[in-house]
């Protein structure tokens, strides 16, 4: 079953421009649509108002969208590339192996800062890229990945890095750090700035780019190992490059937002329920999908606990399960 | 099971006594002290949590498991009494030759071993699990609370009074009294300055309007620049909220560390008096953090930084 895609692609679209707006207004300053209009297009820094809709709001927005674009293809790739449904971002311990980073320096480095430069996203990058590559290691057999082997692997690294985690929350000093490595351990949005989206979108772009190329290859292995080699499918480096890009765009969310739990699971599941599996605009709504889902996620967290909001990452479960259990009950009637 | 239903029982049945204890005349001041009245059996006390707890009438051995609570005890206590301190708690240096006791996680069969008549700490930092956990064990523990600086002077003088040493209580409260009013009674800025103290910068976690240092602060002649009562004594912010608040001062560390750190982190709050006009001053930190009794101290170290 495969559905035209594009209907689909504009009413995410619409849906993010709803977001947009109605996530412009929700903060501690009043803001009106004249304000927003004015800021928008007559940008004056001096009015602290505007300067909060351009430089706080919309940053965190545009990074809410970005992360949850990120992790759904993420997910959507990780579960074409082991070719199982329950495989996600986590799976390869990257988004657990950022946490841990980033916890790390919390407790390690004084003042956060390695050669002038803030350490925890650094340090989330880092362990976030460290961890899947000792997990990829595990999990491959003479240069080839062995799906089996890499769910194995990342299940068992899973565990051990949260057990470090844990580890240093029990022995965090102060009540500041342990609430610092619980904030990092659930995932927000609060660091948004300009000078740090760049990276995750770079991502984003790059990820959707190379997979429109791979697109073809990705459904291949979606029939199967022996089916693609049969068809004359280099499955080896297929799934190298894959997990690749899967790798790179988890890190560049979790390095600056934490991680975020859920979103690389359910929503390429919604995508292929509502599309087909080898559909022509999957990884664009995916990625779409997956924004709008965070972007909503985060509101809901700062209306229902303002000023600062709920970790998103409680969020993005608290409020994804119950529908995704609905999906699930519904699919199966 | 059965024996918690029982003490939790028998202290429902005590409360009414502790009432009409209340509301008896103060009689303190006369001859008939409480301690003499007590030296006859247990004193039944009623914590600032409304916990009832039994504590022999001359506690013999005692000790804390705050930090601040621990400065309050060698304050008013017989510092003999004392049998021990927590890893966190340095003040005043006859403290560090008292034996550790861990606090966080507790260190339970170390505790025990100490046998105290009854432990002090304060809301905050101990759970009341642990606490729940030591009763069970037979060591009573009494809870402290303070909100303002006249809580902390409360909470000496019920030391005083549970630990038969009501003269030096009332000494100390008195000479602290003395320093407070010196403080106020120096001049004041006509417009008390809003400050902003963080506690921590990622995320930003800041002193709350339900803290001590509120009233620290406008006894200092500034005032808590976050208003808004939150649920959380220290409540996280967005730096929307911090840009709204637009602080005169900000308390935290000092100008050149938050300007390489904090600042630098959050470029966009550079915009807020504070910074502008280099109001950014490091208080130390258990002076902001402990609420004991060098609290006076802390107000006019806070005077001095505002003025």
């Amino acid at each position: 079953m495969t559905r035209p895609a594009l209907p689909f692609i504009l009413a995410s679209l619409l849906l993010t421009a709803g977001l947009l707006a109605v996530g412009l207004r929700v903060g501690s300053y009043e803001t009106d649509y004249a304000l927003i209009g004015r800021a928008l297009l007559h940008y004056d820094a001096r009015d602290p108002a505007q300067l909060v809709l351009i430089e706080l709001r919309l940053p965190r927005l545009l990074l809410a969208l970005l992360a949850g674009a990120g992790l759904a293809l993420s997910g959507y790739v990780m579960q074409a590339m082991v070719n199982n449904p329950l495989a996600d971002p986590y799976l390869l311990g990257t988004a657990s192996g950022g946490a841990l980073g980033a916890s790390l320096t919390f407790l390690f480095v004084p003042g956060l800062t390695i050669f002038g430069l803030y350490a925890p996203p650094l340090a989330a990058l880092v362990g976030a890229l460290g961890v899947t590559l000792v997990v990829v290691v595990i999990g491959s057999r003479r240069g080839r990945v062995v799906p089996t082997l890499l769910l194995l692997a990342g299940v068992a690294m899973g565990s051990l890095v949260t057990a470090v985690g844990g580890l240093l929350t029990f022995l965090a000093a102060t009540e500041e750090k342990l609430r610092t490595i619980t904030f990092w351990s659930l995932g927000g949005f609060e660091r948004a700035s300009w000078a740090t989206l760049p990276y995750p979108a770079a991502a984003v772009g790059l990820g959707l780019g190379a997979l429109a190329l791979l697109r073809p290859r990705l459904n291949l292995l979606l029939l199967g190992e022996e089916r693609a080699t049969a068809l004359g499918l280099p499955v080896a480096r297929t799934r190298w490059l894959l997990l690749l890009i899967a790798s790179g765009l988890t890190g560049a969310v979790v390095a600056l937002c934490g991680p975020i739990g859920f979103v690389g699971l359910v929503i390429p599941h919604i995508t292929r329920w509502l599309l087909g599996t080898v559909g022509r605009g999957n990884m664009v709504f995916c990625a779409l999908l997956g924004g709008n889902f965070l972007v909503l996620c985060d509101l809901l967290a700062r209306v229902l606990y303002p000023p600062a909001g709920l970790p998103v990452g409680l969020v993005t479960a608290l409020f994804g399960v119950p529908f995704f259990v609905y999906l699930l009950r519904k699919q199966g009637g | 099971m059965l024996r918690q239903f029982i003490r939790r029982f028998a202290g429902f049945s005590l409360l009414p006594l502790l009432l009409l204890a209340a509301c008896r005349p103060d009689t303190s001041e006369t001859n008939t002290t409480p301690a003499a009245e007590t030296a006859a059996g247990p004193q039944q006390l009623r914590d600032d949590l409304g916990r009832t707890l039994t504590v022999p009438a001359q506690p013999r051995r005692i000790m804390a498991l705050a930090a601040s609570m621990t400065e309050m005890l060698f304050a008013v206590a017989d510092t003999a009494t004392i049998v021990a301190r927590t890893q966190v708690c340095d003040y005043p240096a006859a403290a560090l030759r008292k034996p550790v006791v861990n606090s966080y996680p507790l260190d339970l069969e170390r505790l025990v071993a100490l046998r105290p008549d009854v432990v002090f700490t304060t809301t905050g930092i101990t759970s009341e699990a642990d606490a729940q956990r030591l009763q069970e064990l037979g060591i009573p523990v009494y809870y402290q609370q303070y909100e303002t600086v006249e809580d902390i002077f409360r909470g000496l003088t019920d030391l005083g009074r549970i630990l038969n040493r009501q003269p030096q209580a009332r000494q100390l409260v008195d000479s602290l009294r003395r320093e407070l009013q010196a403080v106020e009674a120096l001049p004041k800025a006509a417009a008390a300055p809003s400050v902003l103290a963080i506690t921590w910068t990622d995320p930003i976690y800041v002193y709350g309007q339900n803290t001590l240092f509120t009233d620290k602060i406008r006894l200092a002649g500034g005032q808590n620049a976050v208003q808004e009562k939150f649920a959380q004594p220290y409540p996280a912010l967005t730096r929307e909220y911090i840009l709204k608040m637009n602080p005169d001062i900000l308390l935290g560390g000092s100008f050149g560390k938050l300007d390489s750190t904090f600042f630098r982190l959050y470029p966009e709050l550079k915009r807020i008096k504070a910074y502008q006009t280099r109001r950014i001053y490091a208080p130390t930190d258990d002076l902001m953090s402990r609420p004991g009794p060098r609290v006076i101290e802390s107000v006019k170290e806070l005077r001095e930084l505002v003025r």
